[in-house]
């Protein structure tokens, strides 16, 4: 069943790339999105099927494939994975749905497409190191292609970057797990076999340094995130919608699953530094955005910034934070999704996105009343408003990091209220006030303009009240990762059995500050 | 020898001015403002008959009633009409109203000079004292708040002029566009002429105002009074609605204390000429409201125009409000080409000067309007 989740998109590439060249560039859109939505249809079907009580890999495949290399075809999901395999699905589908009906070279724009989906899933899937390495390269040409064709004027300035800084990641993560197989002796590569593979701290402090690194470009975080502004204000806004949606999420993913779960040792020793790391990505991230003038680039600085706060929760390695990371990785997907969606329709429909140009789009008749609504959605999720999905996942990540590391927390807090500065400085400009001359008279938004960023609204405050649904998958998974100081907490307090997950999640955060308190006090 | 050829105006609208000499109007004259003037003006014609309608009806029936719950039904109180006016099946009256009450802010004209004499307050006593015989609260209301109920009066006179103003108003538009369709009037000038025409012919016509309470017929404002239609309704119509106004709440913030709002009634500048109309369709603010109402009766031609821009139906109020303001620009060319000193064709170069002086002194006043913008020829 997984296998279908990474082939059935390849088919559908191969299907729309090699269909003859007799349709109108719209029909090849309904042929991808039909792929998208069979791909979708049957990540939801896992999901059904998935057992949420089981914390290890569940649905697992496994092909011989390179031996002699440690190379197998080995795949399997767990509650970490699959709801980002969810999400790429969706989001997938999101794209196709929101891309021009008139694209240039649309076979080659929607092969691409769904390529670049099915290498994420794969990535996401791969228990074979090696495996998700090749996933994690593969996914880097559709789209190096999908920016540099079908991008704005500077695409090839900001797609060669954005090659070569993710090359580089991708390099840094090969190496870190070459350095694994040579230091622990044994050349396989499947991730039971390597996370059983005890090494002594300083080499792994330098392993998970690389990975941190490698990682790190892809997040990215602060020095490593200069091609994300770049590729975002050049890439198109299905481009933009994968990148942050999906795309930086492999980053977060990959140092969770290889960073933290190869070396959970190291990662505890230099976890105040991540920390530390983390603010200054937050607020870095957070202060960049208010010097933004291009709405894009204020919503990709807004990026930066919101994946501190992963790194923060991952950091701190309580359950509640661990489960934080998650809901974060997904709150941040859909909300950013919906903003490039935004940002990205203004920018058709206005032709600028240069917040001295654009302003009082809020205009009942002339202006995009509704496109702005929705904005001010997605910028109150953005910013943490109660009873979207933004507040929860960033209350359980302050929540849950706060016990171990109060100092960052609070900082990083304070970067949340920097995300209300700055997007309340987007709002005023571009859609209070009068319309200005220069897009007076612009373009009727259509319903299939507002449709994706409808949908994604929806999801947002529902989740948002309901967050439930988003940890119910992971929570035993994640649970399972959490450090080893759940045995001090065993023993300091004993824990009542809860039945309610929300409920348990929490006492186990109380229970998790308590432990520092006790080990602190030691 | 003395020239008798005059020389150009200096007047930064210097254009308009010599347009006006030449008999033409402030706005240029073309096949699709006059389709757009004649046209909203059909329909305003069809909604100044519904509000002109309703405010001699309040005037007339509901005089001193402290709950006019049904004022907007015309004294057909029906529960299908309820239903349909809680749907927002209805005309907007309310804009009607607060064009009254801007007239009655700005005053002008001698209906305001007769609303303060003492023969006004002395008949407001008597229809008064009628009125709140036997009526414990209104009297008792009347003795703590002496000047409540005479003020409440002097706005139902306000309501009984506009209410004649605009019915003369919505039969002179009716007709233009019946004139229209009979091809009668085909240029922006005829269109100005046959306003002018009108308004001529309304002039001297009386504005009276009597109620009738408890059997018995009060005048208030009675023809003695010498109030007449040009004077003293249209002239202070045109000067409160079309230049003065009111800052619209919604449309811009105003700051008063930062002086952006005139310390002076005489010097707004937030009337029908000057209006934006991008903010129409905005909710809370009164041109949207008449705009609403106008898009109801649209002729199919104008509707056929609207519907060919960028936006078609999506941004429809503000188009009518675009056209709204070219017919006001119509409809201000007549009123002062009306109220000239001196006939337009005149050989004397002295009344010719005169009149140069008194059309500068209009332009003045145009200034800061939209007179330049509405002449922008295919602006969307």
């Amino acid at each position: 069943m997984l296998s279908g989740l990474i082939w059935i998109p390849v088919l559908g590439a191969i299907l729309v790339a090699f269909w003859p060249q007799t349709l109108a560039s719209h029909r090849y859109r309904t042929l991808a999105l039909i792929f998208a939505v069979i791909t979708l249809g049957l990540s939801v079907v896992l999901s059904s099927q998935f057992i949420q009580l089981e914390p290890g890999q569940q649905f697992q495949e496994a092909l011989p494939w390179l031996d002699n290399l440690g190379l197998t075809y080995r795949l399997g999901v767990d509650g970490l994975s699959l709801p980002l395999v969810l999400m790429n699905c969706l989001l997938t589908g999101v794209a196709i749905y929101s891309s021009d009906e008139e694209i240039r070279r649309p076979r080659l724009y929607y092969g691409l497409l769904l390529l670049l989906s099915a290498a994420v899933t794969g990535a996401f899937l791969a228990q074979n190191l090696l495996l998700f390495f090749l996933f994690y390269e593969v996914e880097l040409i559709p789209l190096y292609l999908l920016i540099a064709i079908w991008g704005g004027a500077r695409r090839g300035y900001a797609a060669t970057k954005f090659l070569i800084y993710t090359a580089i990641s991708g390099v840094l993560v090969l190496a870190s797990y070459f350095g694994l197989a040579w230091l622990s002796g044994s050349f396989n590569f499947d991730y039971e076999t390597v996370i059983a593979h005890t090494l002594p701290m300083g080499q792994q402090v330098v392993l998970l340094s690389l990975l941190l690194v490698g990682f790190g470009i892809k997040v990215p975080l602060f020095p490593f995130h200069t091609w994300l502004p770049d590729a975002h204000v050049e890439a198109s806004t299905p481009m933009s919608v994968m990148l942050a949606g999906v795309l930086l999420k492999l980053g977060t993913y990959g140092l969770l699953r290889f960073g933290y779960g190869l070396f959970p040792d190291a990662w505890q020793v230099i976890a105040p530094w991540l920390a530390s790391w983390a603010v200054v990505s937050v607020l870095y991230g957070a202060l960049a955005a208010i010097a933004q003038t291009d709405m894009k680039k204020m919503v990709a600085y807004s990026s930066i910034a919101h994946m501190g706060y992963v790194l923060l929760a991952m950091a701190a390695a309580t359950p509640l934070s661990l489960v934080g990371t998650l809901m974060q990785m997904i709150s941040h997907g859909l909300i950013s999704a919906m903003l490039f969606l935004l940002v990205g329709v203004v920018y058709s429909k206005a032709g600028s996105r240069d917040l001295n140009v654009v302003r009082g789009l809020l205009n009942p008749e002339r202006g995009l009343p509704l496109i702005g609504t929705l904005m001010i959605v997605g910028v109150m999720a953005s910013a943490g408003i109660p009873g979207m999905v933004g507040f929860i996942a960033e209350f359980v990540v302050f929540r849950g990091s706060f016990p171990v590391f109060p100092v960052q927390t609070l900082l990083c807090m304070v970067g949340t209220g920097l995300t209300a500065v700055y997007f309340l400085l987007l709002m005023n400009r571009a859609f209070f006030g009068r319309l200005s001359e220069a897009v007076e008279n612009l373009p009727p938004v259509t319903w299939r303009d507002r449709a994706p960023a409808i949908f994604l609204a929806v999801l947002i405050v529902v989740l948002g009240i309901q967050p439930n649904w988003l940890t119910t998958w992971g929570e035993t998974t994640i649970t399972a990762l959490a450090p080893v100081s759940t045995t001090v907490v065993v023993k300091a307090t004993p824990i009542p059995e809860v039945v309610d997950p929300t409920e348990k999640l929490l006492k186990e955060s109380l229970l998790t500050s308590s432990a520092a308190i006790a080990l602190e006090e030691n | 020898m003395v020239s008798t050829i005059q020389q150009p105006s200096n007047h930064p609208l210097a254009e308009y001015v010599h347009r006006l000499e030449a008999g033409e109007a402030l706005l240029a004259n073309n096949q699709i403002n006059v389709l757009e003037v004649v046209g909203i003006l059909k329909s305003y014609g069809i909604v100044l008959d519904a509000y002109s309608k309703n405010l001699i009806y309040i005037a007339d029936h509901q005089f001193l009633e402290l709950f006019p719950f049904f004022k907007y039904f015309n004294g057909e109180v029906s529960l299908g009409k309820l239903l349909r006016f809680w749907n927002h099946d209805r005309i907007n009256y309310e804009y009607a109203e607060y064009v009254m009450k801007t007239m009655m802010w700005h005053g002008g004209g001698d209906l305001d000079t007769y609303l303060d004499s003492p023969e006004f307050l002395e008949r407001a006593q008597r229809v008064m004292q009628a009125k709140t015989k036997n009526n414990w609260l209104v009297s008792s209301l009347q003795r703590f708040f002496p000047d409540f109920l005479p003020e409440q009066i002097r706005q139902l006179a306000y309501y009984k002029v506009l209410g004649q103003f605009w019915r003369v108003m919505s039969d002179m538009f009716i007709d233009l566009s019946d004139r229209f369709d009979r091809k009668e009037i085909q240029s922006i000038a005829e269109v100005v002429q046959h306003v002018q025409d009108a308004l001529v012919a309304a002039a001297s016509q009386p504005l009276v105002y009597a109620v009738e309470v408890k059997g018995q017929v009060y005048d208030i404002i009675p023809e003695s009074a010498g109030l007449t239609f040009l004077m003293d309704a249209a002239v202070p119509y045109v000067d409160t609605i079309f230049f003065r106004g009111t800052p619209f709440l919604g449309t811009v913030s105003y700051n008063a204390q930062a002086q952006q709002i005139p310390v002076f009634q005489d010097q707004f500048t937030y009337g029908a000429l000057y209006a934006d109309p991008l903010p129409i369709g905005g909710a809370g603010i009164p041109p949207t409201l008449l705009m609403q109402d106008m898009r109801h009766f649209l002729p199919d031609y104008l509707h056929e125009i609207y519907q060919r821009g960028l936006r078609g139906e999506d941004d429809l109020r503000v188009k009518i409000c675009e056209s709204f303001q070219k017919s006001m620009f119509c409809v201000t060319t007549a009123a002062i080409r009306g109220l000239m000193p001196h006939p337009l064709d005149t050989e004397d170069p002295k009344q010719r000067q005169a009149n140069r002086v008194y059309l500068e002194k209009w332009m003045d006043r145009f200034m800061t309007s939209r007179l330049q913008i509405v002449n922008v020829p295919d602006r969307y």
